[in-house]
């Protein structure tokens, strides 16, 4: 049911215009430079073509099956496209127009009379208010999407204009591989609980973030999420906390009871990696959907400063990462490329190296000794944006050495010009998780480490 | 059944707050472990049961109407024999005509007088995007000021049960702290788990509190109990 709303074989855009201001302009025209290869449908009783395809008045006067119709009609005429849908038999619909539930009054009544069309005829409704999808196969956002990449990670979003925004962003900036967006509105049908299941049996989908102001079945998403998180990383951002405990109840259980402490409980129960800010749902995705997932959480930090080296020693502690000694054998490793006064240890300083031998050649033996290392579960590199940095970028090395161990590396980049930082940032970015603050890198492995040492656990 | 006994007395009579004695029996039929507790209609039923029950004995009011019993003058404890039983029975009698003169007074529980142990509390609520939750977190003043709880959805697992005991800043009273006893830390894991499977058959319940429940080196037992059903 939910492969006509990813994978439609044909679809029929209910307010396709010929105005390239206009959203349904702009949802057409993505369709069409996505890899979709069905039939496309514009609906528009005042047009004959629209973007070349021809267009039709009513969903009913198509001639051939419609799998999906998007909706991009103001919210008074959604109930009688509804109506045509049913007639026609559709069976997945997602309304991107506002003026539902989420304004109240009327709007309510219009949600409330989609809903019952949608039961009635057995259509599967996303939205309203919402932004669709977007994906490499099909496309629904009201903003300009291309070459949407076919990575691992899915996103989850309540927001219309969020989910939007945030996967045009990560999709320019290639920042993040993702493989669908989806953003669900005012979920007046289907909800976070149909995604997650659908994500979580979807072979391509590797890592989950996800969004949402409310939820919509508690009591159903505890033990679907919790199967889902089994399987793959799920990072959850909860908005709309409250320590208010807004409940008439007549018990002390009552009165110690907060909305924040039992949406915390059931991320916890549920096994979720919860999320505090809109930036963690991007960055932990990008470190969970580029990084392999470690055994443990002992962590080698490699470093031109050795000052960093110790408040990122600090970070790592007061997040539960370990920073064991290096064994034996990787301290005589790194033995020549260290002065001779000062013996290998972790953190691993590479200033004298980089003098002598530069920062590729440093690497190479500074970077890739660590992660060799038995005691090592994962590495944190601290790069500056200078210019000796660039030969790391031109030759990929980083790249390289990580690609050849089963262990995650994440980067943070302090100082430097611009002019560097955003060399590293755009193409050491796009393969590898760059972070611009100790505290958001180390938080990010933090949560990887912690999930692969629960997996282990799991697996006993 | 005795809980279906129970809930239809309750909705004949209308009310949706169980006494103590009906809140124990039911718990305890749900596998939970309470202090023995039974209703003495006169000051004769009340020696009787004292006398099967053993002493130390406690005797409480027993009243829909009276939610705060101690201020009543509802509550006495450590009552040791037959004369010390009757006094108390009086007593109480005439502190609650006097301070709730129109409560309706079914008569006095007796109770066994659990020894004392480490205070703990559990409870189930409703919420509204989850359905019913269930609390652990160490009883007392602590409680109150830190609101050092753990929450699980319902229904939950022994795992669950162990996470809901660890999470809790307290943690360390339940280990044995300054020469303490430990907590029979699994007998209250399971505990958990038996409530959290009793309110998940049980929909007709709205809240619990099993507050205080005492926790010993080895088991526990619910001292006061309290069942609100839904409307």
């Amino acid at each position: 049911m939910m492969d006509l709303f990813f994978k439609p074989r044909s679809v029929a855009v209910v307010g396709a215009s010929s105005n390239p201001k206009k959203d349904g302009n702009i949802i057409l025209q993505n369709i069409i430079n996505s890899d979709f290869s069905g039939d496309i449908y514009p609906i528009n009783p005042g047009a004959d073509e629209v973007l070349g395809l021809k267009a039709y008045p009513s969903v009913k006067d198509v001639p051939g099956d419609v799998d999906l119709a998007v909706f991009i009609i103001p919210a008074k005429f959604c109930v009688d496209a509804m109506k045509a849908c049913g007639e026609k038999g559709v069976k997945a619909v997602i309304i991107e127009a506002m003026g539902f539930a989420e304004v109240g009054g009327e709007g309510t009544e219009l949600q409330r009379q989609i809903v019952e069309i949608a039961k009635e005829k057995n259509i599967r409704v996303i939205g309203p208010n919402c932004s669709g999808i977007v994906s490499r196969d099909i496309t629904t956002s009201f903003f300009p999407f291309k070459d949407v990449p076919r990575g691992n990670a899915v996103l989850i979003g309540q927001s219309g204009l969020l989910a939007a925004g945030m996967s045009s962003d990560l999709v320019v900036n290639k920042s993040l591989a993702i493989n669908k967006v989806c953003s669900i509105g005012n979920k007046c049908d289907v909800n976070e609980n149909d995604l997650l299941e659908y994500f979580g049996d979807d072979p391509q989908t590797e890592v989950i973030s996800m969004y949402l102001e409310s939820i919509a079945d508690g009591a159903r998403f505890v033990p679907i999420a919790k199967r889902v998180a089994a399987k793959k990383p799920v990072i959850f951002l909860k908005g709309g906390r409250t320590e208010a405990g807004a409940r008439a109840a007549q018990s002390h259980t009552g009165s110690m009871a907060s909305d924040t402490k039992i949406v915390e409980a059931a991320i916890k129960q549920a096994g979720l990696i919860q999320a505090e800010d809109f930036t963690d749902i991007k960055d932990w995705a990008k470190v969970f959907s580029t990084q392999p997932i470690p055994k443990g959480n002992r962590v080698a930090i490699v470093t031109a400063a050795g000052s960093v080296g110790v408040v990122v020693s600090d970070i790592c502690a007061e997040h539960g990462l370990e920073m064991p000694k290096l064994t034996d054998m990787t301290v005589e490793r790194l033995k020549d490329v260290f002065p001779p006064n000062m013996p290998p240890a972790n953190p691993v300083d590479l200033w004298y190296s980089i003098e002598k031998l530069g920062l590729v050649k440093t690497l190479e033996t500074t970077l890739a000794a660590p992660l060799e290392d038995p005691d090592i579960d994962a590495a944190v590199l601290i790069l500056a944006g200078m210019s000796y940095t660039m030969p790391v970028l031109d030759e990929k090395t980083v790249q390289k050495i990580t690609a050849k161990y089963q262990k995650p590396v994440i980067i943070c980049m302090l100082v430097g010009y611009n002019e560097y930082k955003n060399r590293i940032m755009e193409e050491l970015g796009r393969d590898l998780p760059v972070f611009t603050s100790i505290r958001s890198g180390v938080l990010a492995l933090s949560k990887l480490c912690k999930y692969g040492m629960q997996r282990n656990k799991n697996a006993g | 059944m005795i809980i279906d006994e129970v809930l239809a007395q309750a909705k004949k009579e209308n009310r949706s707050v169980l006494t103590e004695i009906e809140a124990k029996q039911i718990l305890f039929e749900a596998g939970i472990n309470c202090t023995d507790t039974r209703l003495a209609p006169t000051k004769e039923k009340a020696v009787a049961i004292a006398e099967e029950i053993g002493y130390p004995v406690v005797l409480k009011v027993s009243s829909v109407d009276i939610t705060h019993k101690s201020d009543a003058g509802g509550v006495k404890v450590n009552l040791k024999n037959k004369e010390e039983v009757e006094n108390a029975f009086d007593e109480i009698m005439a502190s609650c005509k006097k301070v709730q003169p129109n409560a309706d007074i079914e008569g006095i529980s007796v109770q066994g007088m659990a020894k004392p142990g480490l205070e703990i509390i559990m409870g189930m609520i409703k919420d509204d995007t989850f359905g019913p939750v269930v609390m652990f977190g160490l009883g007392g003043v602590l409680v109150e000021v830190l609101k050092d709880v753990s929450f699980r959805i319902v229904p939950i697992e022994k795992a669950d049960a162990v996470e809901m005991t660890n999470e809790i800043q307290g943690k360390k009273l339940l280990e044995g702290y300054r020469g303490q006893p430990p907590a029979d830390v699994a007998y209250l894991q399971d505990m958990l788990v038996k409530l959290s499977n009793f309110v998940h058959q049980t929909p007709q319940i709205n809240e619990i509190d099993m507050n205080p429940l005492f926790a010993y080196e080895d088991g526990a037992v619910v001292v006061d109990a309290r069942i609100i059903l839904e409307d």
